[in-house]
């Protein structure tokens, strides 16, 4: 896993050499032949431990048989849904849920980060649930939502918010004053000091609160889809763990990888068409 | 925690073990039991109010699950010695060779587990349902006794829209009238039925025709091979909480009562809904037979098993012989001094 999970750094180093000293430049096809070696040994590592049978091959099947979950859940399907069709209906709620939190979150995040009354109305519902479980908060949404996709986005949006909020927030807060005073002297009204001051000063903290939220909404994902799913990725690998198909299981988790790191790209790209200036 | 302090007694058993013959390590005790018991009625919850395994002197560490899924987990990452399961899950886990075998018949299902059904929606056959949504915790015996009847009233399956919820998951969905039917057991089908529900089918119905549900006490097989005589000592414990349970119901209503906190009067509904079984009949053909000659539980795992494969969710059948394999009777009848 941890060899998927440094993939996306390098996702972008081919952007970056640009910038490098020629010194560095030449060392980073080490970093990357480093990468493809830890790829590599974790993936000799689970042959050999599925070859040998050193573990029970319910819990940890070969990569052929995986691979094979994969062929049989994109052509046949699992439960009545084709794999693209579980990603869809996962996709969805996540979208969804980040979405909605994304545009409560930061203006909120931002107000909140200005002023300090705003902050403390909203600051003590934040850090209140914040901590709790998902799958605890998760059985009062189902009493009050429903079984529905409803109850679903509604928890993806809950786990979502708490980093958008709090990382506009401490982007606002922190503007440099000065900044602001030089633009006021210079005469510019409120609205060319949001557009050119404070956006531009906030949006490298607002994007990385966007990674971070989205990172922490994908973990919920499993969470959000134990009640009454009938498809999505989340669901099918917990189905497939009540029935103790350990290949769908590790192969709906490497689907679940893959697909939060390229949104993980996704937002990276958005983020240097925002701030160019961070990647000059 | 706890695997952390199994992996230490399991080395410190494992070094232990080296310097003894393997006739004293039979007579070893563990150090401590771990029971997976089921949260629904039956005999078993009398023998942990009485504490009778306690009796043994092994420190004893009961831990509740909500179904035979979650239990079959706990059973494939090695969390407790013995456990419960029904006919889905067993054959589930026998047909993945999990680590277990099934020792004691924990109860026979009956209208503790039923269909229930929305009063005012005039389902009158199950026919009816299609188009609906109905809830069944998938895995269990009502999915499996759910999609079974459906196919015997000619209902195609996918015709009615099933969803997987869990039994107090359920009722929450019922209250906001997001199901019409569910079919799960107590104590949270009454709550179903006292709210605008009506029992439909229950799962002894289903046994009539030829669909028998059932739970089975299982071991580990490790804990089995190093603690023979702790496991004989078990059932026979379990034994008496049965006869307990047959012989004292006016006090059984009480324990029950106690262990699932409900009024008495429920507890008294729900345990003429199942039916347990006294032990020297378990010995016979229609439960776990005898050790050479495998009774009717094994049919029960077959034709589950060729309903799971139908369903997508297990890639191979056994055949009766396979299945009967992991049902060991020998303690049962140890205990009963046969």
């Amino acid at each position: 896993m941890s060899a998927v999970e440094t993939a996306p750094e390098h996702a972008s180093s081919p952007v970056r050499p640009r910038l490098l000293p020629a010194r560095l430049r030449a060392a980073l096809p080490r970093t990357r032949l480093l990468t493809a070696l830890t790829a590599a040994t974790l993936f000799a590592l689970w042959w050999l431990a599925a070859h040998y049978a050193w573990v029970n091959p319910l819990f940890l099947p070969s990569p052929r048989t995986v691979w094979d979950a994969f062929v049989r859940t994109a052509t046949v399907g699992y439960q009545g849904s084709l794999l693209h069709e579980h990603l869809i209906a996962s996709l969805y709620r996540v979208l969804a849920g980040y979405s909605l939190a994304c545009l409560v979150g930061i203006p909120l995040g931002i107000v909140m980060g200005l002023s300090r009354d705003v902050k403390a109305v909203f600051d003590p519902v934040i850090e209140f649930y914040r901590p709790l479980p998902p799958l605890a908060l998760y059985t009062l949404i189902v009493m009050w939502l429903g079984i529905g996709d409803a109850s679903k986005i509604a928890i993806l949006f809950l786990a979502a918010l708490p980093p958008l909020t709090i990382s506009s927030m401490q982007a606002a807060a922190s503007v440099d004053p000065r900044y602001v005073k030089a633009a006021k002297s210079l005469g510019a009204n409120s609205r060319q000091l949001f557009r050119h001051v404070f956006l531009p000063a906030c949006l490298p903290g607002i994007c990385t609160g966007m990674r971070i939220s989205l990172g922490f909404t994908y973990t919920v994902l499993v969470a959000a889809e134990i009640v009454a799913a009938t498809a999505g990725l989340g669901w099918m690998i917990w189905d497939a763990s009540k029935f103790l198909l350990g290949d769908i299981v590790i192969m709906g988790l490497f689907v679940l990888a893959f697909t939060g790191m390229a949104l993980d790209f996704l937002i990276r790209l958005t983020e240097r068409a925002l701030t160019p200036w961070r990647f000059r | 925690m706890n695997t952390l302090r199994r992996t230490a007694s399991l080395l410190l058993a494992a070094a232990f073990s080296l310097g003894l013959s393997a006739g004293a390590r039979a007579q070893q005790k563990p150090e401590g039991i771990t029971i997976g018991y089921l949260n629904l009625v039956n005999a078993q919850l009398v023998t942990k109010a009485l504490g009778l395994h306690e009796k043994s002197g092994v420190p004893i560490k009961w831990v509740k699950f909500g179904s035979g899924g979650d239990m079959n987990r706990a059973v494939a990452a090695n969390q407790v010695d013995f456990g419960g399961v029904g006919n889905p899950p067993f054959t589930l886990g026998a047909t993945r060779a999990l680590p277990y075998k099934g020792i004691f018949v924990l109860n026979m299902l009956g209208p503790v587990e039923s269909l229930a059904v929305r009063s005012d929606k005039n389902i009158k056959s199950l026919k009816d349902l299609a188009g609906k949504t109905a809830a069944a915790p998938f895995g269990s015996t009502t999915h499996y006794l759910f999609i079974a009847a459906l196919k015997e009233a000619g209902v195609n399956p996918t015709d009615v829209k099933l969803i997987d919820l869990s039994p107090s998951d359920a009722v929450a969905a019922w209250l906001r009238k997001d199901i019409d039917a569910a079919w799960i057991w107590e104590p949270n089908l009454d709550k179903i039925v006292k709210n605008g529900g009506e029992i439909f089918l229950t799962s002894g119905e289903m046994a009539k025709r030829g669909y028998p549900t059932w739970d089975v006490g299982v071991v580990m097989n490790d804990f089995a091979a190093k603690y023979p005589a702790q496991v004989v000592a078990y059932v026979k414990a379990e034994c008496e909480g049965i006869d307990y349970w047959l012989k004292h119901p006016k006090e059984t209503v009480d324990i029950i009562a106690k262990e699932l906190s409900l009024p008495p009067d429920d507890a008294a509904r729900m345990m003429q809904g199942t039916t347990i079984v006294p032990c020297p009949e378990q010995l016979t053909k229609d439960y776990l037979g005898t050790p050479g000659q495998i009774g009717q539980f094994a049919d029960t795992a077959l034709a589950t098993a060729t309903f799971l494969k139908d369903q997508g969710r297990l890639p191979t059948v056994l055949d009766r012989a396979g299945y009967a394999a992991f049902i060991d009777p020998s303690y049962l009848a140890k205990a009963l001094g046969k």
